[in-house]
């Protein structure tokens, strides 16, 4: 019975003719509208993961604490809450990294008469305080402190990057789901026009006692493979566009987001494209208008 | 076999009411082979698709090979349906398929396993005389040829019962003999038969049991 489902199917398809290769044609383009925007938003999800998880807040000392007194400063700043964990930077330990930081000019650190650097200490906040809100919210309380001179730090640019992966989700669905419902629309077509051609057979399927289910069952199947279909041309089409630009996205995406390379789909992502293009395909083959028996 | 009490079939064209079937009444046992004679226009058509569920009555009741064809749900008509075989006057084959795949289309959609399908099919070509013509389109076929290929096909299913809309309508005398021929053996081994014809001289010659219908009413029952 799976084979001559399955072969009726096939030969619905080639009943079809140009509207299924259009349905096919139209899944691949919706199903790559969709799968380029979820790569790109993709990869901005990891850099976003990346910087939340280095970004810090610095809280610049008025003076040097004694070396006694670090292990209470360290205590009283972390009572203010919202802390995840701290680093004390010493004034000397500032120095030796402006040194590293500035490499062949290390020379002119030397020359200065005294180390202007502030001792500090490195914030990095709790997760609910990783929001701008948050964010100000601790400053707040770090400022409040005595010893503290200045505080400096600011989720505003990782925020932007979270939103512009908001708005890449949101082009990417809208446009996925216009080409998609378009894509649905031409599978139903091609679908009634092998209902009308496939009348007399089903007629004669009728007359015999076949039920129902293996009648529209071959429609279904029609649909599933032009979805399947084209959801392979489109994951295929998407991966030949990745490794064509690897060579020049990753450099950029290194300086831009400091990923150091650019992300594919995971197999389950590519399965989840699939059964997408399956389900486009499956649909228009349900929403066919045929003839009904009396 | 059949059952019919009081049937009546009306078809409405908007304010028109057309009368096909007038409070008919009818037993056909197990194992006849029966006649349903009249002119045309008479109901016999109409009365034949009340059977195998093609048409649902206005009034009255209907049973078929067990089944209580009026009040049937969508669902049971298939079972209804395979206990039935129909032919027709225009032999209705598929026309892109040759004979041999037009009679085994019948098992495929029935779910019959691949390994008997050739063997059944090529049985029931040989039982009706046409397997040397198993791989011929319709189109290559005598109209005589192509009304064999429908009884075939209306036969690879066993059916308890055979109804034959005017079987023999598109086919010259010595073609028509051929087809009653074929219908009485195929009677002879066990299937009831319930043959729909305008030619009266057609009912005689066969001698069977005739049912005489006219403006829809049934007006003879002749043994």
């Amino acid at each position: 019975m799976l084979f001559f489902l399955v072969g009726e199917a096939l030969r619905d398809l080639r009943r079809g003719g140009r509207v299924a290769v259009s349905a096919v044609l139209l899944i691949t383009l919706s199903l790559t509208a969709l799968g380029a925007f979820w790569v790109l938003s993709l990869n901005l999800g990891r850099a976003l993961v990346q910087w939340r998880d280095r970004f810090r807040v610095v809280v610049y000392l008025r003076e040097e604490p004694p070396a006694g007194q670090v292990e209470g400063l360290l205590k009283k700043i972390e009572g203010v809450g919202g802390i995840q964990r701290l680093r004390y930077v010493s004034k000397g330990q500032a120095l030796q990294a402006l040194r590293r930081q500035i490499g062949g000019q290390a020379s002119v650190v030397a020359e200065l008469p005294a180390n202007p650097l502030p001792a500090s200490v490195e914030v990095t906040p709790a997760g609910e305080a990783m929001t701008p809100e948050g964010t100000r919210a601790l400053i707040q309380r770090l400022s409040a402190l005595a010893e503290v001179e200045e505080v400096q730090g600011g989720t505003a640019w990782v925020e932007w990057l979270a939103q512009l992966q908001g708005l890449l989700q949101a082009i990417g669905l809208s446009l996925g789901a216009v080409l998609a419902l378009a894509a649905i629309l031409t599978a139903t077509t091609a679908t009634t026009l092998v209902l009308h051609a496939r009348r007399e057979e089903m007629e004669i399927m009728r007359l015999v006692g076949a039920s129902e289910m293996v009648i529209r069952l071959p429609l279904l199947l029609q649909g599933l493979i032009q979805g399947f279909v084209g959801a392979a041309m489109a994951v295929g089409g998407l991966y030949g566009a990745y490794r064509l630009a690897l060579p020049t996205l990753e450099p950029l995406l290194s300086f831009t987001l400091g990923l150091p390379r650019a992300a594919f789909f995971a197999p389950a992502e590519i399965a989840v494209l699939v059964g997408g293009g399956g389900l486009l395909g499956a649909l228009g083959g349900l929403m066919a208008k045929g003839e009904r028996p009396a | 076999m059949i059952q019919l009490k009081s049937v009546s079939k009306v078809y409405r064209v908007g304010p028109v009411k057309v009368t096909a079937l007038d409070g008919v009444s009818l037993e056909i046992e197990k194992g006849e082979f029966t006649v349903l004679a009249g002119p045309s226009g008479s109901g016999k058509t109409t009365l034949l698709r009340l059977l195998y569920r093609d048409e649902v009555p206005t009034e009255g009741e209907i049973r078929v090979a067990g089944f209580d064809v009026t009040g049937m749900r969508r669902s049971r008509i298939p079972h209804l349906r395979r206990a039935v075989g129909v032919v027709f006057q225009d032999a209705k084959l598929l026309p892109a398929r040759n004979v041999y795949d037009n009679v085994a289309f019948v098992l495929r959609v029935l779910g019959t396993p691949r390994r008997e399908i050739t063997p059944r099919v090529m049985q029931t070509l040989k039982a009706v005389g046409i397997s040397a013509r198993a791989q011929a389109l319709p189109a290559q076929l005598s109209q005589g040829e192509q009304q064999r290929a429908a009884l075939a096909r209306a036969l690879i299913k066993e059916p308890a019962l055979l109804l034959a809309d005017e079987p023999t309508g598109n086919l010259d005398e010595a073609m028509a003999e051929e087809i009653l021929y074929l219908l009485s053996d195929i009677w002879n081994r066990g299937t009831t038969i319930l043959l729909a014809t305008h030619r009266a001289t057609l009912a005689n010659q066969l001698k069977r049991r005739t049912l005489v219908l006219d403006g829809g009413r049934l007006l003879k029952d002749e043994a």
